[in-house]
């Protein structure tokens, strides 16, 4: 058996260090991991993808149609990445869009189409978290305790300071993010 | 105890438990971080080179000289070192010369997806093929020691899906480097043609004892009447699409993918499907053996991209009549919009853009481009042609002989050091008038920020001292650097190339920079009651921290904003307000 995750967000926001997070918390807890970074790690504002994958694996990438998870740290690559999303999977939105060239999206109308999609969704306010604990960069970290949550995982080793605080703060979250 | 290292990272430790003591490179995704692990290691020489070929020689020389060496390189990389390559295979080494170039199928982040192997076959070193990063380990560390033990280079294959994956590893701590001493021997290393002569003979002979060699890295797994091959990453495919399939099959899995040992052909029996990333080297080989395939030659896997689980799942599935479903990978419920790779917020970059679009408005040039962050120019129409590392010059020349038009050739200052040097004194030679664009920002910015020649060489005073005019820009400052450029543009349309040097440290090398010493940033900020739309700034200055609201009035994003202030030169009505003179200035020095 083996759990298939997508990550994605916009460069700077920290999807490679969250997606390494999870790999080293299922690391710790015995399985076999691998992630690979997809795209895009020099430059910001460009979307990211990274995909990780633990139990029995060999591949390390996943395929459309192939993610038990689909994670967001940003709204839009939600809907990018949507493709990526198993039967039954769910996806895992953090409340913020990040604007792209030429046109401007307001927060609400992606979320809707987010929920009437179908799809199992749970929208979480990771970037208001952050903001609350004093900075956006936290915004990975709150999205790690809820993902530690929903993936049955142990906290990473090594984290500390206002991240660990902030994972707290997404492990409380993600019980509301149960299905 | 194991820990998560990307695939380039367990090659740096495996050549490191090998006691490499000399290691060279030129920055090149994905094969960067191999020399960026071994940097970190102050007791054996590691360095950033010029660009491959430079690099290629100094690792080379160390293995002539007996000590232990590694050179690394992205596969185009391997071009720029194809000259050294296929002399190091006639003379041989002394010390253990691991050669680790890493392939881009899909071309990521590359020009071309061209197949490593070829040339292990063309000049006659052997090539090994990890699947994933423990086995890119292992084979890093065995490699350097089996170089050593024939006397001849090693080339290691990495792909992208094995150089970028992070895996488990289990590392041993690094042995002591081995160093050496040089001992004469000129009739082995110095190629007159009469050496040489003889040393062609000795290396096909040699081959036989590689391809003797190459038989201790096949392994088998599994039971059943069809036989798959597999090499490397292609392996890791092969085994999850088997599970998928549901079908029994004996792996023959092959480590060495140069030479494939005739022994091998005993092995597979009549017929086998081979799986491979690139190019089908292994499916020729087996068939000059014999072995009836199936493989990329009659099309059961596709001859471009990567592979993976699915393509090799429904390639199996025709080479053996199984009938397969793919999953079908669901509609989003709102189209994304397109987000395509933008400059960074604050790239100096994009200030030398758009001062180049205003002090050039009306001679329609032609763009001639290089490899680098500013071939994202390509998104603002400012690049007609990029094809290599080094073509901006390269071709530019060519194209005004050839044209006549002007032509705008611009280059990033690592670039212009790794293969524009002896072209500028082409360009002077030939006195083709030009503008050449350095675009100077300190560092190799687009692997990560490895250190550039220029913070030790200022290209001004190079340029200066071949006697071109140059001129020295900020891009930062917007209205200063028109004013320049316009005479350097004078001074080409009177016939004679001249050298624009924008020089800003990138931006985000300044940012970390600025983080770790505490220094706050400033913001810039859009006073929406004078801003009328005119979209200056997100629109030609392009600023992706900038968005037009419905109204077309900016919006800046404070999250993003890195407060180079350019946007604020450009508006015409004075909206956009910040403070950045001392921010600039900090700057300046990263
Ligand atoms: S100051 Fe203006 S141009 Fe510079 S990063 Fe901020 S918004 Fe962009
Ligand atoms: S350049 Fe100035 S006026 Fe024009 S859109 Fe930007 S802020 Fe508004």
């Amino acid at each position: 058996m083996a759990t298939s995750v997508v990550f994605v967000g916009v460069g700077g926001q920290g999807v490679v260090t969250l997606a390494r997070w999870v790999g080293e918390a299922a690391l710790s807890a015995g399985y076999d991991v691998r992630i690979a970074e997809i795209h895009g790690v020099s430059q910001r504002g460009g979307s990211v993808e990274v995909h990780l994958r633990f139990g029995e694996v060999y591949a390390a990438v996943v395929e459309e149609g192939g993610a038990d998870y689909v994670v967001a740290l940003e709204a839009l690559e939600a809907l990018r990445a949507y493709r990526y999303l198993k039967e039954g999977g769910l996806l895992v939105v953090n409340r913020r869009v990040i604007q792209p060239p030429g046109r401007w999206f307001n927060v609400e109308e992606v979320v809707e189409a987010i929920k009437r999609s179908g799809a199992r969704s749970c929208v979480v306010p990771c970037f208001d978290v952050a903001l609350e604990l004093g900075s956006p960069v936290y915004e990975n970290a709150v999205m790690l305790g809820i993902l530690a949550r929903l993936l049955g995982l142990p906290q990473p080793p090594g984290l500390d300071g206002r991240n660990r605080e902030a994972f707290q703060r997404g492990f409380n979250l993600g019980a509301s993010c149960r299905l | 105890m194991k820990s998560l290292l990307l695939g380039n990272e367990a090659i740096a430790y495996g050549v490191l438990a090998a006691g490499v003591a000399v290691a060279a490179s030129y920055p090149g995704t994905p094969a960067t971080e191999i020399l960026e692990t071994l940097e970190r290691f102050k007791d054996r020489f590691v360095t950033w080179a010029t660009n491959e070929k430079t690099a290629f020689e100094l690792a080379y020389g160390a293995a002539v000289a007996g000590a232990r060496s590694l050179v690394s390189m992205k596969h185009v990389g391997l071009n720029v070192a194809a000259d050294p390559l296929h002399s190091s295979a006639y003379t041989g080494v002394e010390g253990g010369l691991l050669i680790a170039v890493a392939d881009d199928p899909w071309m990521h982040s590359s020009q071309n997806e061209q197949d490593s192997r070829w040339y292990g076959l063309q000049s006659y070193i052997p090539v090994l093929e990890p699947s994933d990063p423990a086995e890119a380990y292992t084979m890093a560390k065995e490699g350097l020691s089996l170089s050593e033990r024939l006397r001849h280079p090693v080339l290691l294959r990495s792909v992208t899906r094995v150089s970028h994956v992070r895996a488990p590893v289990e590392v041993e701590p690094p042995a002591p480097p081995r160093w050496g001493s040089f001992r004469r021997d000129p009739e082995r290393l110095c190629l007159v043609p009469a050496n040489a002569r003889r040393r062609r003979a000795e290396l096909v002979e040699k081959w036989r004892r590689v391809e003797e060699t190459a038989a201790g890295y096949v392994w088998t797994e599994g039971e059943g009447d069809v036989v798959v091959v597999a090499a490397g990453v292609a392996y890791t495919y092969v085994k999850e699409a088997l599970r998928r399939l549901r079908t029994e099959a004996k792996v023959v899995k092959l480590g060495m993918s140069v030479p494939v040992p005739p022994k091998v052909a005993d092995l597979v029996g009549q017929s086998a499907v081979v799986v491979e990333e690139g190019d089908p080297v292994v499916e020729m080989q087996l068939r000059a053996l014999g072995v009836r395939t199936a493989g990329k030659l009659d099309g059961f896997f596709p001859r471009y991209g990567e592979l993976d689980v699915g393509r090799v799942a429904a390639g199996l599935a025709k080479a053996l009549g199984i009938a397969y479903k793919p999953p079908t990978p669901p509609r989003p419920p709102m189209e994304p919009p397109p987000r395509p790779p933008a400059l960074c917020p604050g790239c100096p970059h994009m200030g030398t853009f758009y001062v180049l679009k205003i002090a050039t408005a009306g001679l329609n040039p032609v763009w001639s481009g290089d490899i680098g962050c500013y071939s994202l120019g390509v998104n603002m129409e400012q690049q007609d042609v990029i094809t290599h590392m080094g073509s901006s010059l390269g071709l530019g020349l060519g194209i005004a002989v050839a044209s006549r038009r002007f032509v705008v050739a611009t280059v990033g200052d690592s670039t212009f050091f790794h293969s524009s040097l002896p072209q500028l004194v082409n360009l002077i030679s030939s006195s083709v008038p030009i503008l050449v664009v350095v675009m100077d920002n300190s560092y190799t910015a687009m692997t990560g920020g490895q250190p550039s020649p220029s913070r030790v060489t200022p290209v001004e005073k190079l340029t200066e001292a071949l006697g071109i005019p140059t001129f020295v820009i900020d891009p930062a400052r917007i209205k200063e650097s028109v004013e320049a450029v316009k005479r350097a543009v004078e001074v080409v349309k009177q016939g004679r190339p001249a050298v624009v040097v924008s020089k800003r440290p990138c931006t985000l090398v300044a940012l970390r920079r600025a983080r770790a010493a505490g220094v706050e940033v400033p913001k810039y900020w859009v006073d929406v009651d004078k801003c009328v739309g005119c979209s200056l700034c997100y629109g030609l200055l392009r600023c992706s921290a900038i968005a037009p609201r419905g109204d077309r009035k900016a919006y800046i994003d404070p999250a993003l904003c890195t407060g180079c202030g350019m946007c604020a030169e450009v508006c015409p009505t004075g909206a956009i307000k910040g403070e950045r003179e001392r921010w600039l200035e900090i700057w300046r020095q990263a």
